[in-house]
């Protein structure tokens, strides 16, 4: 249920705006809503619909495909990521629309995995540099989950946990047998109770086929209204095809897009974020190179497109004699980190984490034509079965490797764009790191009391491919997202994760757009006039937060970590 | 749905009854929750799911894009891979009308496996390339064959040990890839349609009203408790293997594609 009831303001043809935000998912939609707020002149751009929920989702697995990005990509490499409806949103509010919402933060380990471990690479930042706005998107979603949650930094909830699912219990039930902690109903982003004009959980279990009811956060219902009423547009079904270059001054000048009627338009922006995720976002950098940018815009270094990273995504299958019912529930409502960190009794860098998934009756069919190789009777047999069993997600950190990303295909999309070729390929660490998980993941569902116990391996999220760091020789942008390259083109969303540990990435995307928000709006016109690069931090503004988030709730124990 | 092939009664192609031996009746619904019906909670539904599970109920689209030797042959395949011998003939779900539709509407999951074709063509290519298996592996076309020499066809593409006849198309196109585009199609199909969630006791679609009885599998007052009864796949059939054989699954292929979390 998403209700806006008031006009859009419209920019006039050919008015110059001072940001034009090219995806308008998890991290544009944070982005348009503060930099609106903030007073600057915003426009964000959106390939797929301004979806009226009531009119255009449905309670329905197969009929939910246009949730989801499905225009041409071509997927290879020795381990080939599925895209799609696996990880990839279409429309306002992006892949958010279509997350389990599960918003782990990430630990503090994960912003120096070099320094640690001697793997992958470090942030430009620490954890304790995104803290606050952690804090600020847990309340804005907001997130649902323990008063106390020990891993990482550990923190609380202001918004109290979910009851538990049939899968749920199978996961409680298997970690406490085997001494694991483990935590219930949280923490994600969905509403134990009512809030403003968004409803309570109804637990139909239908997460990741958009919810209907507006009770899990998603930009376009927890920051897009704000936005709009704040002066943002937003131009919908808009498919940017170019970002513009001026070669004199090395500064961008705005974009091309195509509209819905299929015309090519320009339009004129000051300065200019890419928010299209970790394949789009490059491909959009790789399609506008121009002259000084043969390679590629704003891709002086060589790396756009390249340290694409997916996390471990195995599900592990588990039969009990009792049925489950693991359809009822949202998917995503408990889990343990106890496998976060780097053991050094194990043979691997970093780790991974063990939470609920809730395949509906299509996706469970798929997992047993790989898990068990069902067809035929066989699979018939199985599925009416699907009330017996449950479902665990690994969920592992795979390191950032340069052969691991998007390129250009020679093949072009319905607009003549060229599309994404997605390569990607396991490393050992990932593969001893996968193993392991799996194992775990199964003496915990067989420790539950499943009888048959199976597995399909899959691959879970996106980000990379236009990282951050310090070094421009190495990375894409700065830590506030703006490009070594050009002064005036940011990127902010998954793509700039120079890492991932094994956190669901939705809130860190969503905290990190805060943060780059604070810092354009710190930086006032200055970005609009001049090439100058302060990196001085900027100061954390709650006031910028939705109206009646900030403040809301006490999270008991979230200052009580020591650093 | 068209029947197929072998010119044979197809009782010999229904479960039977693992005490009695004898074939199971055909039901309009198989499964262990009789009685349970998705559809007649359809008013507690929201308009636009509403629209559009009985458009799929009540709307199979016309064939577009195979031609009618290539649904012969598709309806065929089907037949074995998602079998409804169980069901009566007015209660079979449609699956290769929606698949046509896909394939003619040119819509894809969002990807392409860099190895394998535009998947209409791996279609097109890999339903000549069982002709060819047949005719090679039996001398027979595809429909002259017995239903289980049809079974154990398939099996050899399943298992990506295929008979002979299509080497040249195996080694251009990873074969469990065909085959995983065969059967995520099917049950895309099947199990998207209200008589298949009867049959397996799925809640349906459940908006506004939502679920209160979240643990231990307990069914809501509209939902049914499940009464098993035990059966065996026809003896004519090599698809339901034994538990034995199921362990020794590796697991082709090697990635799952569907999005859980």
């Amino acid at each position: 249920m998403q209700s806006i009831d008031f006009p859009m303001h419209r920019h006039a043809p050919g008015e110059e705006v001072d940001y034009v935000i090219i995806g308008v998912g998890s991290a544009g939609g944070v982005l348009l809503q503060r930099l609106a707020r903030a007073g600057f002149k915003v426009l964000g751009m959106e390939a797929g619909p301004f979806w009226d929920t009531e009119r255009d989702w449905v309670s329905d697995e197969a009929g939910s495909h246009q949730l989801y990005w499905e225009d041409k990509r071509v997927t290879g490499g020795k381990n080939p990521l599925a895209l799609g409806a696996n990880n990839c949103g279409k429309g306002v509010g992006g892949g958010s629309v279509h997350w389990a919402a599960f918003t782990p933060r990430f630990h503090p380990s994960d912003f120096e995995v070099y320094t640690r471990d001697g793997v992958g690479v470090d942030w430009p930042m620490s954890y304790w540099d995104l803290k606050p706005y952690y804090e600020l998107l847990e309340l804005e979603m907001p997130v649902a989950g323990p008063a106390y949650y020990p891993w990482g930094d550990p923190h609380g909830y202001a918004f109290g946990p979910h009851p538990m699912g049939g899968v749920g219990n199978t996961l409680v039930r298997g970690c406490t047998n085997l001494g694991i902690g483990v935590s219930i109903g949280g923490p994600v982003a969905i509403l134990s109770g009512s809030r403003g004009n968004r409803p309570h959980c109804i637990y139909r279990g239908f997460c990741i086929q958009g919810c209907k009811v507006g009770a899990k956060a998603s930009t376009l219902v927890t920051h897009v209204p704000d936005a709009l009423e704040n002066g943002a547009e937003i131009r919908d079904r808009c498919m940017v095809s170019r970002i513009h270059h001026d070669t004199r001054s090395n500064r961008v000048t705005g974009i091309s897009y195509i509209d819905r009627d299929g015309k090519e338009c320009f339009q004129k922006a000051k300065a200019v974020i890419v928010s299209g995720y970790a394949i789009e976002t490059p491909r959009l950098l790789l399609n506008s190179a121009c002259a000084g940018y043969e390679n590629g815009l704003a891709n002086s270094s060589g790396t756009v497109g390249k340290y694409l990273m997916a996390q471990i995504g195995n599900v592990i299958l588990g039969r009990f004699d009792e049925p489950v019912r693991m359809y009822k529930a949202p998917p995503a409502h408990a889990l343990t980190e106890e496998f976060y960190e780097t053991d050094p009794k194990r043979d691997f860098a970093r780790g991974f984490a063990i939470q609920t998934v809730g395949p509906l009756p299509i996706a469970f069919a798929k997992q047993m034509m790989v898990a068990r190789g069902n067809w035929g009777w066989g699979m018939r047999r199985i599925m009416m079965d699907y009330n017996h069993w449950s479902s665990f997600g690994l969920l592992g950190e795979i390191l950032p490797w340069a052969d691991n990303r998007v390129t250009l295909s020679h093949e072009t999309d319905q607009f003549g764009l060229k599309v994404a070729d997605v390569s990607f390929n396991l490393h050992e660490n990932d593969e001893k790191l996968r193993e392991f998980g799996r194992n775990k993941t199964e003496e915990v569902m067989r420790a539950a009391g499943a009888k048959e116990v199976v597995q399909e391996a899959r691959f879970a999220h996106l980000v990379g491919a236009a990282r951050m760091g310090s070094d421009p020789t190495s990375s894409v942008v700065d830590c506030y997202g703006r490009t070594h390259d050009i002064a005036n083109l940011f990127v902010c969303d998954g793509s700039i994760l120079p890492t991932q540990g094994s956190a669901n990435p939705g809130l860190t995307i969503q905290a990190l757009a805060a943060r780059t928000a604070d810092y354009l709006i710190s930086q006032g016109t200055v970005i609009f006039n001049s090439d100058r690069r302060d990196m001085t931090p900027p100061p954390v503004r709650p006031e910028l937060s939705p109206p009646g988030t900030h403040g809301v709730g006490v999270p008991r124990v979230a200052n009580l970590a020591s650093r | 749905m068209s029947s197929t092939s072998s010119g044979r009664d197809s009782v010999d192609r229904r479960p039977y009854d693992a005490k009695s031996g004898a074939p199971l009746p055909q039901r309009e619904q198989p499964g262990y929750y009789p009685g349970f019906s998705t559809l007649g909670q359809k008013r507690f539904w929201d308009e636009a799911t509403r629209q559009k599970v009985l458009d799929r109920v009540h709307n199979v689209p016309p064939i577009r894009f195979f031609l009618p030797a290539e649904v012969a042959l598709l309806e065929t395949v089907v037949a074995h891979l998602l079998p409804q011998d169980d069901r009566m003939p007015s209660r079979r779900i449609p699956i290769v009308p929606t698949i046509d539709k896909r394939l003619h509407e040119g819509r894809t999951p969002g990807y392409r496996f860099a190895k394998m074709p535009p998947d209409g063509d791996a279609y097109r290519i890999g339903l000549s390339a069982i002709e060819h298996m047949a005719k090679k592996s039996y001398g027979r076309a595809f429909g002259e064959l017995t239903w289980r020499e049809q079974d154990e066809l398939l099996k050899s593409i399943h298992d990506a040990k295929p008979k002979p006849g299509a080497e040249s198309v195996w080694e251009k196109m990873p074969i469990h890839r065909f085959w995983a585009l065969l059967m995520q199609d099917c049950v895309e199909v099947y199990y998207a349609h209200p008589w298949a969630w009867d049959e397996i006791g799925f809640g349906g679609p459940a908006y506004p009203r939502g679920y209160m009885r979240l643990e231990h599998g307990e069914p809501e007052p509209w939902e049914v408790d499940e009464r098993r009864y035990e059966w065996e796949a026809s003896r004519d059939s090599v698809s339901d293997p034994s538990e034995n054989e199921i362990a020794s699954h590796d697991g082709h292929p090697p990635a799952g594609q569907g999005g859980t979390h």
